[in-house]
């Protein structure tokens, strides 16, 4: 059993944490709200994402698990102003997920959860520098970043995160001490991300006021933000690539 | 090369091609020229094949393509890869420059009432050699037409009247995809190709305005690319369903100057195409050039920069993936010799393909191997293609979770 309310907006936010990685994705809804858990097709990065029940304006479920295709629903989803209130309903017995915006309602087909890539095992990680910044900020380095290489370094060095990106023939590099930053646990350490990826992430990251990376030395990166005033937890980590010689 | 140099050679080879395209040119027209009578008229079996031309676009030169005094046996061969396969470029070039190319200027979208493209038309939807008769009200102008998208064709005549002299052999599924004006080109080609029709058939049918809701002449180089891209397409859709392959291979072969090697990756799709032009390959000149291209698993966006060749090679690649229902990541070298001295047109990059990988492959522990023994077969030393490659740097540096589980 399930059913939701939520603000449209929030909802659509949501589902792009998701969409950025993966096309489809299992859903597990108990009583304390919903997580998802996916890896993206090439196993390179991964998602985690919890919902409270009070991110919704009403909400009431039984344990259950659903396959959605968020491609399907971010279409429609679309046609909802931000404003709009979503209505969400899952008929268990005809497999399918009834979407009301305003006066319009969709029913959907699930996905056959068996069907979705199982949930990835988790890497344990030690990583020792943790970097907090705002998430816009993180977004115009990434972009600077991407004038120069397809992918990127980001390190801390002693009381300095730094961000750094080698073409063929030309360089970028970005310093932010501790008072450009919101906060920063140090530790020397750096390693190297596709821009593809990242470029995904930090988008939905831009729209948080604080985001959180944790960084090893040619470990993955850890970027956790909230979403839903603090109801919504993503959970980003994505493989680092290993430096040439 | 440089441009005057054949005004000094003048066919002494002196671009170092084993033989000159200008002469070659020549030699073929000769040939069809006699064999339009004096009033203009000309039979022959058309094997079929249409000309939508993309000069002028939206008025463009359009009509059918027929060999004078040919019969259909003979005329069938003409638009027969698998055939054309087996002949030398020169016989090639002589055989596809029988086909004269009789056309007249129509409008892509206002001409469909006009009696020349019903009857050109009519002509597309068959299977098989059609007779035909045509009335060119001017002599033929000496031009043969070369492409890199497009098979080599014959000299250009108007045409005042055309009509088969006996009926097409149209399949069915041709028959009412043609006269089905609510399916979309893209989901009328996937029926089309998924009934057993072939590339060249499709290619016809949408070049000549017969398939998709808005109904329209489709200059033929367009139409070849946008029937392998969609072909394609619907290939990728299914197999990012299916599993990785189980070991990296290697694929090598190829045709006419046009040399592949494939390697397969167990890993989730995705494609690469590296194109080496060796110097004194056809458009190359005197020296190399190498371009790449790539896309992941949502397809390509856009149009590639290695133009019709990249689609044309990723089809018989993701034909082959289909085909053992699995799915992997695959780099491609195309090294183009010189023995490729004219351009041929698409269909060998398509052929060359699919006769490499119809080929049995040899399988390595790892990538690094695969690429060594690649190496070893490609004339251009790997220190040259190897830092052109995108896909390559992926499989060599990026990590994936599961290594540190």
């Amino acid at each position: 059993m399930f059913t939701a309310t939520i603000d449209a907006a929030l909802l659509k936010d949501s589902i792009e944490t998701l969409t950025v990685l993966v096309d489809e994705a299992r859903f597990r809804i108990s009583p304390e709200g919903i997580a998802v858990r996916a890896v993206d097709p090439a196993n390179v990065a991964m998602v985690s994402f919890d919902l409270t029940p009070n991110a919704f304006d009403d909400f009431s479920a039984s344990d259950c698990e659903i396959g959605l295709d968020l491609t399907k629903i971010t279409d429609i989803l679309g046609v909802a102003e931000r404003s709009d209130k979503v209505i969400i309903e899952l008929d268990e017995q005809s497999k399918k997920l009834s979407i009301g915006i305003g006066q319009i309602s969709y029913t959907l087909a699930l996905l056959d959860p068996s069907t979705i890539r199982a949930e990835p095992r988790i890497p344990q990680l030690d990583l020792a520098a943790e970097i907090v910044i705002n998430g816009k900020d993180l977004m115009k380095s990434v972009k600077a970043a991407e004038k120069i290489s397809d992918h990127m370094s980001l390190g801390v060095e002693g009381e300095t995160f730094f961000i750094e990106a080698k073409g063929d023939t030309d360089n970028m590099r970005q310093e932010m001490t501790r008072e450009q930053l919101i906060d920063l646990k140090t530790g020397d350490v750096h390693s190297l991300f596709s821009l593809d990826y990242l470029t995904d992430m930090v988008k939905p990251a831009s729209k948080s006021n604080e985001v959180t990376l944790h960084l090893g030395s040619d470990l993955p990166l850890k970027l956790n933000f909230n979403i839903a005033n603090g109801e919504g937890k993503i959970g980003y980590l994505l493989a680092p690539r290993i430096e040439s010689d | 090369m440089k441009r005057n140099i054949c005004i000094n050679c003048k066919g002494k080879g002196l671009c170092g091609r084993s033989l000159c395209p200008i002469l070659e040119k020549f030699r073929t027209m000769e040939s069809v020229s006699s064999a339009v009578s004096s009033d203009g008229t000309i039979f022959g079996a058309s094997p079929p094949a249409v000309f939508v031309g993309r000069y002028g676009y939206p008025q463009v030169r359009a009509g059918p393509m027929i060999p004078p005094e040919m019969d259909a046996a003979a005329a069938q061969v003409l638009e027969d890869p698998k055939q054309l396969l087996n002949m030398d470029i020169q016989d090639v070039i002589a055989e596809r420059s029988r086909l004269v190319r009789a056309s007249t200027t129509l409008n892509i979208r206002g001409s469909f009432e006009n009696k020349l493209l019903l009857k050109s038309q009519e002509l597309a939807l068959s299977r098989s050699a059609v007779d035909t008769e045509a009335k060119l009200s001017k002599p033929l102008s000496c031009k043969l037409k070369f492409d890199d998208v497009l098979t080599p064709m014959g000299p250009v005549g108007e045409l005042k009247d055309f009509d088969l002299a006996e009926n097409p052999k149209v399949p069915r599924k041709v028959d009412y995809l043609g006269y089905d004006t609510d399916a979309l080109t893209k989901d009328a080609v996937s029926e089309l190709f998924g009934g057993g029709v072939d590339c060249q058939h499709i290619t016809r049918l949408l070049s000549i305005g017969l398939l998709g809701q808005d109904r329209r002449l489709v200059p033929t180089r367009w139409s070849i690319t946008a029937t392998d891209d969609m072909i394609g397409k619907d290939f990728i859709d299914k197999i990012r369903d299916y599993q990785p392959i189980k070991e990296i291979s290697v694929f090598s072969g190829g045709c006419f100057g046009n040399y592949f090697e494939i390697l397969l990756v167990p890993r989730i799709y995705s494609f690469e195409l590296l194109e080496i032009w060796m110097e004194k390959s056809v458009w190359s000149g005197n020296s190399s050039w190498i371009g790449q291209d790539m896309e992941g698993l949502d397809g390509k966006k856009g149009y590639s920069n290695l133009t019709g060749g990249y689609y044309a090679a990723r089809l018989p690649a993701l034909e082959y993936l289909a085909r053992i229902r699995k799915q992997a990541t695959v780099f491609m070298i195309r090294e183009i010799t010189p023995e490729y001295w004219a351009p041929l047109g698409v269909w060998v990059v398509r052929e060359a393909v699919r006769k490499a990988l119809g080929n049995s492959p040899r399988i390595f522990d790892t990538v690094e191997q695969a690429l060594d023994d690649m190496a070893t077969r490609v004339r251009t030393p790997a220190k040259e293609w190897k830092p052109s490659s995108r896909l390559l740097d992926d499989l060599k540096f990026q990590t994936t979770l599961d290594a540190f589980l």
